[in-house]
């Protein structure tokens, strides 16, 4: 092969591997709709609210959050049936591809235990097993 | 009388009853409770002895007096009780803007005595508005209290001090005379009790 088609064929290898990492569709886990309540007076104890998106083309599995603003997080679900309302642990949550898990009030949502302090702003870590999959930050609402 | 007469006060008469009969059925369908449930007639409560959130013994003449809207929950639950207070709040709080009168109070009694010290109730209820009562004491008492109402309450215990209770979720109506009046069924919107509440002060709407 002469040095002119070498080098004819490199920059048409280079090209190609650009274009397949430019048709990278971004993060597989989306996480909007942020709500992490206030504390009530006198208590250390907040509750999370939150959608998550799963883009991608496989399962997601959150097996646990945290936060460094509280000693503990967890995942809980308020089931309210025949007028009795439970509040249980989930252990994960598991996303399928292309579906929508919300965290919402009177269902699923975290349970933030002992803030270690007064806190405005929360930051929160969301878990595979060791896998680390999304940290994000979020203010404090003031109970309504 | 020539018969267009006739004709013409025939016409105004149906065009009348027709309106009378619509203004009647739009009254009911005002009156007619979304929610709440009225008993047959209203039920005594046992006696029990117990502390509101100052740490004052009560017993079940606290609820004499005035209209109580009585919810049943525990200051360590993070979504359904809070939730469910708000609600009361901020329809208590429309019912005011809408000039309505009496205004009934706010009642949380605790189904987690064990926590919820009347220091620790006296803190949490002051975060719904002003005027709340909450009610602890003996567990006992307590359950004598919730089974004269048809609530139940069970513990779950957990490994930490975050362990949570099963509870109703009912809000229970009682009235002036300290009576189990009526009751709410969840879920719990503020619109039902801003249209039910003025209903059963007044005694009207549907009964079980």
């Amino acid at each position: 092969m002469s040095l002119r088609s070498l080098l004819v064929f490199s920059i048409v290898l280079l090209l190609a591997i650009m274009l397949a990492c430019s048709t990278d569709d971004g993060p597989p886990l989306v996480v909007s709709d942020v709500e992490i309540t206030s504390p009530m007076r006198g208590m250390s104890m907040s509750a999370g609210y939150l959608t998550l998106d799963n883009k991608g083309q496989n399962e997601i599995r959150i097996t646990h959050v945290t936060s460094p603003q509280f000693a503990a997080v967890e995942i809980h679900e308020t089931i309210v049936e025949n007028d009795i309302a439970r509040m249980r642990r989930v252990d994960e949550l598991l996303i399928a591809p292309g579906e929508t898990v919300r965290l919402e009030r009177r269902g699923l949502h975290l349970m933030l235990k002992q803030a270690r302090q007064d806190i405005s702003t929360v930051n929160l870590s969301l878990y595979s097993n060791e896998l680390l999959l999304l940290t994000l930050v979020t203010r404090i609402e003031e109970a309504s | 009388m020539s018969l267009k007469n006739l004709i013409i006060a025939f016409v105004l008469g149906i065009a009348m009853a027709a309106g009378i009969w619509t203004a009647i059925n739009m009254q009911r369908a005002n009156a007619t409770l979304v929610t709440a449930t009225r008993l047959p007639a209203a039920a005594e409560l046992p006696q029990v002895s117990l502390l509101d959130h100052e740490a004052r013994a009560i017993d079940e003449r606290i609820f004499a007096g005035q209209w109580d809207l009585v919810f049943f929950g525990f200051t360590h639950c993070p979504d359904i009780c809070p939730i469910t207070l708000q609600i009361l709040s901020a329809a208590k709080r429309q019912l005011a803007d809408d000039d309505f009168e009496p205004l009934p109070r706010i009642v949380l009694v605790t189904v987690d005595p064990e926590r919820d010290t009347p220091e620790k109730l006296a803190e949490y209820i002051a975060a719904f508005g002003d005027g709340n009562l909450g009610i602890t004491g003996d567990l006992d008492q307590i359950r004598k209290l919730t089974a004269s109402l048809g609530i139940y309450f069970q513990k779950q215990d957990t490994d930490d001090e975050y362990y949570s209770v099963d509870h109703s979720a009912v809000v229970i109506v009682m009235d002036p005379d300290g009576r189990f009046h009526s009751l709410f069924s969840s879920p719990h919107v503020i619109e039902n009790f801003v249209h039910d509440v003025p209903l059963l002060v007044k005694h009207v709407g549907n009964e079980l």
